[in-house]
């Protein structure tokens, strides 16, 4: 099994009229046990800019914790809040640190830029190369599944309501062909003033 | 080779394979799984999950794991989807020939040794964890496991494939012989739908059957039919 699928996880970002969501299943497993169906992967990083992290489940909590550090300073020096595309350069470069020797992490960025609230997405390797996509973005064990989905449901400019629905229906059934991800689902939708987190009732197998 | 039906064992940490992982058509086909049988007065439960996989893809979500033999005699199979729809092929192809030679149906303890000797026999090239479960005459319900070298023995109930080890203390617990039809399907209701909620391998629906007496009756479980327990949230 590779390690990147040694714990499993399935996460999606998707871009609406002036709105982002970005969803992830909720398991924590080690191989084909499932051990806590709580297990966070999508971590906020500013009041409209969250990252998701799926892949092994100590390099994601690393990651997270290391990155949130770097945030930090970098808000302190600039004394303003960080644009999307300014992280995804920081994640990428975080991640290309470590070429030999990498976090087995693949992230998913979604966020609304802090003045112009215009949606952004993107993804990018485990190496941090980065891609930046107009529709939508997927990481994790059942990236072929999320894939299918994604390109079947999507449409442009969906109203955060209707973006939810199918981003809900996209990350579920994609997760229901895939024996390592799932045990429940969390989406976050990202408006310009609000940001309202669901959680999924899901199968739990 | 991957996960069939058993723990995997191990995995090494090779070098880091960039972007996808490609769905693993070098894995083998594995009902990697949840199978029970059971005794109750008057015959046998049987119940599995119905998810097959190929690696971590679910290459079935409505698998039916319990396969008829004969019409009192049902097997659970377990480990590699192949290896066991061919055993009970030719299970099946032996207990014909034999039912013509005498005239009535067998009995459960002569088809779990043709599964046994195909089993023990064959035991280097096969990856099979079997559950002989039936009704006879003579003997009433009988459940024989057969567990992966080929090893037969007879049982009051038996669990078996990848998610019966997260279920070992729940059926020891609550299995009590002579139930009745109804204990006996929520018993192995429960079991199965526990070992769904913590195994990777098995899922989908539930797959029941009661043979008796009076033959085969089959039940499925599906969405909210299943048994809930503890979730948080």
């Amino acid at each position: 099994m590779s390690i990147l699928a040694y714990n499993g996880a399935a996460i999606m970002a998707m871009k609406g009229k002036n709105c982002v969501a970005i969803a992830a299943d909720r398991r924590f497993g080690i191989q084909a046990q499932t051990v806590s169906m709580d297990f966070d992967k999508i971590f906020e990083m500013g009041p409209n800019l969250y990252i998701g992290l799926p892949g092994l489940a100590t390099d994601v909590q690393t990651v997270q914790n290391r990155l949130k550090f770097r945030l930090n300073l970098y808000e302190l020096r600039e004394n303003r809040r960080i644009k999307p595309k300014t992280f995804m350069s920081m994640v990428s470069n975080l991640l290309y640190e470590r070429r030999f020797g990498p976090y087995f992490v693949e992230p998913v960025i979604a966020g609304l830029d802090p003045k112009t609230g215009e949606p952004y997405i993107a993804s990018m390797d485990l190496i941090g190369c980065p891609m930046e996509t107009n529709d939508f973005v997927v990481s994790g064990t059942c990236s072929e599944q999320m894939y299918g989905m994604c390109e079947s449901l999507w449409e442009p400019d969906l109203e955060p309501d209707d973006l939810f629905e199918t981003i809900s229906q996209a990350l579920m059934n994609a997760f229901d062909r895939d024996a390592v991800s799932g045990w429940g689902a969390v989406v976050y939708i990202i408006e310009k003033d609000k940001v309202t987190k669901k959680m999924l009732k899901t199968r739990q197998d | 080779m991957a996960s069939v039906g058993m723990m995997t064992s191990g995995f090494s940490p090779a070098m880091a394979t960039p972007g996808m992982s490609f769905q693993d058509m070098s894995a083998e086909v594995s009902t990697g799984t949840t199978i029970m049988a059971t005794e109750f007065d008057g015959g046998v439960i049987i119940g599995a999950d119905s998810r097959t996989t190929t690696g971590a893809y679910i290459a079935n979500r409505v698998t039916d794991k319990l396969t008829k033999v004969t019409d009192y005699i049902y097997c659970c199979r377990s480990g590699s989807a192949a290896d066991t729809q061919a055993i009970a092929d030719i299970v099946k192809y032996h207990n014909d020939f034999h039912r013509m030679e005498m005239g009535e149906e067998p009995l459960v303890k002569t088809v779990a040794h043709m599964f046994k000797q195909l089993c023990y026999d064959y035991r280097d090239q096969l990856t099979a964890g079997i559950i002989v479960a039936g009704w006879d005459k003579r003997d009433g319900g009988q459940v024989y496991s057969i567990p992966i070298s080929g090893m037969l023995q007879k049982m009051p109930f038996c669990t078996g494939g990848s998610g019966s080890t997260y279920i070992y203390g729940f059926v020891d617990s609550q299995f009590k012989p002579k139930m009745s039809k109804e204990e006996s399907l929520q018993f192995v209701s429960k079991a199965v739908s526990l070992a769904i909620n913590r195994d990777g391998s098995s899922g989908g629906i539930i797959r029941l059957a009661a043979i008796s007496k009076d033959g085969v009756e089959r039940f499925t479980l599906t969405g909210d039919q299943l048994p809930k327990f503890y979730e948080d949230s």
